[in-house]
């Protein structure tokens, strides 16, 4: 069904009276309903004022208007970072100092590119290359040898509560000790490192000016989180695009029909269904469109045969456990003013219902980061959409939760839940040529990744 | 004085105690009074506590949806706060973390760590001690 642009901007305009205007989350106490009693409640079509009709627009609801309204403004403001949801926090790596630093980030972006921290020379960018949006490719990665897992793009993974698929690190640089050190991955270590960097004076002299002391007099540890926090700077300043689909939600949000018109149909009937029968948004929510946590969705998690991937518990397991956690020694204490960044390393506890959980992606640039999971069992993204068409629900362990039931969709409307997924990531080949890293560029690099 | 003279009069002093406390503030009065919640245990329903109240706001307020906050209110009542919990009974699963609780003589606590991860319907938990029996007092809240 169509409607023309008044009714849409008439209902907007009542969604902001109301209060509620780009709030990822509202709650009425009371436990009664809510803001929109009448949750079925259709915008009405109207003629437009002036206009050629433009019977571009579906007839979203108020209530659908409103999740449509969660997923943005996209980028993030920092300055809202007080009163909205996680994605809007600043761009900060929690328990690093350094993040935020141009000196830092400058350093940072420079040794995410060099392969000469690793002793078999792999870098950071072997698995999370610029021109593929900071992912690679493959279904599982390959450092020095094949990993169990896929790599996940690092486009605002700032944003992110926990890193990795298993959040078994709670920040950027503790994240990125694992891979440094991993056998499989960069096989490196705190020596070589140091080593390494004392070797290339510009690298030792970039150090003194960013922490204030000689590299040569730190101690190797210092180095190894050191290196993990400059890396992360610059990783913290990587965030996506705008895409088709903000375009589409800004111009909701403004009331300008002609530009709401401009996104495909087929792409509005896929965004109806994933706010509405097909419930992604429960944990696909919020301008990142995923709520940060972790979720079994029945996937196939044998990493081999008689090999299990525990996902989630094991990672709650790993960040107790990690020497590099927020609760650590080399954790940085938050800025003045911000809130206790290790709340969420303090509290979180491993049930037996974290078995088989992995992170719930964000869906920025999904279209160019397949293939999808942990571990890339899904090369397409219609193979993800008939995955939840589908739905196993005996592959679910422990109870599974009951926001899953297989969506049973038809052709088309699976077909336009692909439309709307493309729309979630900016369109173009172009960018990957500009992303390509060039070490003797480095401003060109960053101003481009940090779009 | 006989022992259960004595329990008798001094159950009857912590209830006039208790009285007084309500008529000079009202429960959770201290608290912002824009975000704040006042659930009263009446008895009814199963497990619910009676004569006891907690009240509490959500901080930062308002509440949202997968934001790290805390809860700081006031238990009002005989009664001793033991946990703060929350779930969501449709999705049969609750938090991915388990609160901490610091609790003040006065009945005021704070619980930290708590993170609602979907919109919809939670179930806020008090879990409170009545009289050495364990009762829960609940409060649902929808999250948009």
């Amino acid at each position: 069904m169509l409607v023309r642009w008044r009714g849409v901007h008439q209902a907007l305009r009542l969604v902001v009276r109301l209060g509620w205007l780009g709030l990822a989350g509202l709650l009425v106490p009371g436990g009664g309903s809510l803001a929109f009693p009448a949750q079925a409640q259709m915008v009405h079509a109207a003629p437009s004022a002036g206009t050629s009709s433009s019977p571009g627009v579906l007839a979203f609801s108020t209530v659908e208007i409103g999740r449509i309204l969660s997923h943005g403004p996209w980028p993030p403001a920092p300055a809202d970072a007080a009163a909205h949801a996680p994605a809007h926090a600043p761009a900060r790596d929690p328990g690093n100092a350094l993040s935020g630093q141009p000196q830092a980030v400058a350093l940072g972006q420079r040794l995410f590119f060099e392969r000469r921290l690793s002793p078999a020379g792999v870098s950071c960018a072997h698995c999370h290359r610029p021109e593929q949006d900071f992912a690679d490719g493959l279904a599982r990665s390959r450092g020095v040898a094949e990993l169990d897992r896929n790599a996940p793009s690092l486009l605002n993974a700032v944003h992110e509560r926990w890193q990795g698929w298993d959040g078994a690190a709670d920040s950027l640089w503790s994240q990125a000790i694992r891979p440094l050190l991993d056998p499989r991955e960069m096989a490196s270590s705190p020596e070589h490192l140091q080593a390494q960097m004392l070797r290339q004076p510009a690298l030792a002299a970039a150090w003194r000016r960013v922490f204030g002391r000689e590299l040569r007099r730190e101690e190797p540890q210092a180095v190894l989180v050191g290196t993990a926090k400059l890396v992360s700077a610059y990783v913290a300043t990587l965030v996506s695009p705008r895409t088709p689909f903000d375009e589409f939600r800004d111009a909701l949000a403004r009331g300008d029909q002609v530009a709401a018109a401009r996104y495909p149909l087929a792409a509005q009937r896929g965004l109806q269904l994933f706010i509405g029968r097909g419930n992604c948004q429960l944990c696909h929510g919020g301008p990142r469109f995923t709520h940060g946590e972790f979720a079994d969705i029945g996937l196939r998690f044998f990493v081999r045969p008689g090999v299990v991937d525990a996902g989630r518990f094991g990672g709650i397991e790993a960040l107790k456990a990690s020497p590099y956690n927020l609760l650590s020694r080399w954790a940085d204490p938050a800025p003045p003013g911000q809130p206790d960044e290790a709340v969420k390393t303090r509290h979180v506890e491993a049930s037996h219902r974290h078995f088989g959980e992995f992170k719930v992606p964000g869906l920025r640039q999904v279209a160019r980061t397949a293939p999808y999971m942990h571990d890339g069992q899904l090369a397409t993204l219609e193979a993800v959409v008939r995955h939840y068409s589908e739905l196993n629900l005996e592959r679910l362990h422990a109870d599974g939760e009951q926001v899953l039931s297989p969506l049973r969709l038809s052709p088309h409307e699976a077909q336009d839940l692909v439309a709307f997924l493309h729309t979630l990531t900016a369109p173009g080949p172009a960018r990957s040529k500009v992303l390509q890293p060039k070490a003797q560029q480095p401003k060109n690099l960053n101003r481009v990744a940090t779009r | 004085m006989k022992p259960g003279l004595a329990a008798a009069v001094l159950a009857l002093l912590a209830a006039l105690l208790t009285s007084v406390q309500a008529i000079a503030a009202p429960c959770g009065e201290q608290l912002p009074p824009a975000h704040r919640v006042l659930v009263e245990g009446n008895g009814q329903g199963r497990g619910e506590p009676a004569g006891v109240t907690v009240a509490f706001v959500p901080d930062p307020a308002p509440w949202t949806v997968s934001r790290h906050f805390a809860l700081r209110g006031q238990l009002c009542g005989a009664g001793r706060l033991l946990r703060v919990d929350a779930d969501m009974p449709a999705h049969r699963h609750g938090m991915n973390y388990r609160p901490t609780l610091s609790l003040q003589p006065d009945g005021h606590f704070v619980a930290q760590g708590l993170l609602l991860h979907m919109p919809g319907r939670w179930r806020l938990r008090f879990e409170i001690e009545v009289g050495g029996r364990r009762h829960w007092l609940d409060h649902s809240i929808d999250l948009k």
